[in-house]
């Protein structure tokens, strides 16, 4: 990738995934979205605080997990990315998987988001620790914990970076992008009184 | 969509602080524990889990129901009724 100055969080890509407006408003017009304001955000962090403190030595059997490290940072400086893990699983295969709490409900699918967090997730693990991951895990804390499996395969996650380079182009030449096609997300975005 | 908030609280603080949540969420009072107002999915969901946090679910009860513009339309008011456009955000403020 060119050389570039800017570093950028998994959160910024999921953010230009909801829509890449998000990060013109955020980088190049230094407008906050004051998130910290909104109470399931409050109640996500809060889930994430005791998930630290509680039950930290507990291995998904399940999964075949045989050891994990916890809120691990992460980051690609090919990419120019960055980000924290909640949990990384090394599993009884010999590869490795994130596993991210959500403080959301299970709604028959795995939003897109979510999936480009994880691949982007499964990159940067893969490149820190050396090793192979195939796959990631997703605990939705409002469904009672349900954990869903989801597949990793190579070409998501070279889709995945293609998105964050979107992303830094963004920031770097500061030009006013396409606001998303979905206008249902529209009804609930902060900055939709400025969006024109 | 149009939401209303009822709710029967047994403990003073609680039933402030569900009170003033459905205020912050934008809300009219339409009588003393029921509360009427425009909310979206997100803001249903986030104001459920606010009250959610607040009651004793053993005792108290907090109801939140949606309503289509059609049945708003249907409602029929008695006695000291509240003010339908206001609700429906259907009046405006005018500047001249």
């Amino acid at each position: 990738m060119r050389d570039s100055s800017v570093l950028i969080t998994i959160s910024d890509v999921i953010e230009y995934l909801f829509c890449p407006r998000f990060i013109y408003f955020i980088y190049c017009l230094d407008i906050p979205q004051h998130e910290e304001k909104r109470f399931k955000v409050l109640k996500g962090r809060d889930v994430h605080e005791i998930r630290r403190l509680t039950n930290t030595s507990y291995l998904r059997k399940k999964l075949g997990c045989i050891s994990k490290e916890r809120n691990v940072f992460v980051a690609s400086k090919e990419n120019h990315i960055k980000g924290i893990v909640d949990e990384v699983l090394f599993l009884e295969d010999g590869t490795a998987a994130p596993l991210e709490y959500k403080f959301a409900e299970y709604k028959d699918k795995v939003y897109m988001t979510y999936k480009y967090q994880l691949y982007l997730q499964a990159l940067m693990i893969s490149e820190n620790y050396d090793v192979e991951v195939n796959r990631a895990y997703i605990c939705y804390t409002r469904s009672n914990n349900m954990v869903k499996s989801i597949k990793i395969e190579p070409e998501d996650v070279d889709e995945a970076i293609k998105i964050a380079k979107k992303t830094i182009d963004i920031i770097e030449k500061g030009v006013y992008p396409k606001a998303t096609k979905y206008k249902s997300k529209c009804i609930d975005c902060c900055y939709r009184n400025i969006c024109v | 969509m149009l939401a209303w908030v009822v709710y029967d609280i047994s403990d003073n603080t609680c039933r402030k602080h569900v009170s003033d949540a459905c205020k912050n969420y934008g809300l009219y009072r339409v009588q003393k524990s029921v509360f009427l107002g425009e909310l979206n999915s997100n803001e249903r969901d986030s104001l459920a889990i606010e009250c959610e946090e607040e009651i004793d679910e053993d005792v108290d009860s907090v109801y939140i129901f949606p309503m289509d513009d059609q049945s708003f339309k249907k409602v029929k008011l008695l006695g000291q009724a509240f003010d339908k456009d206001l609700v429906s955000d259907e009046v405006l403020t005018t500047f001249f």
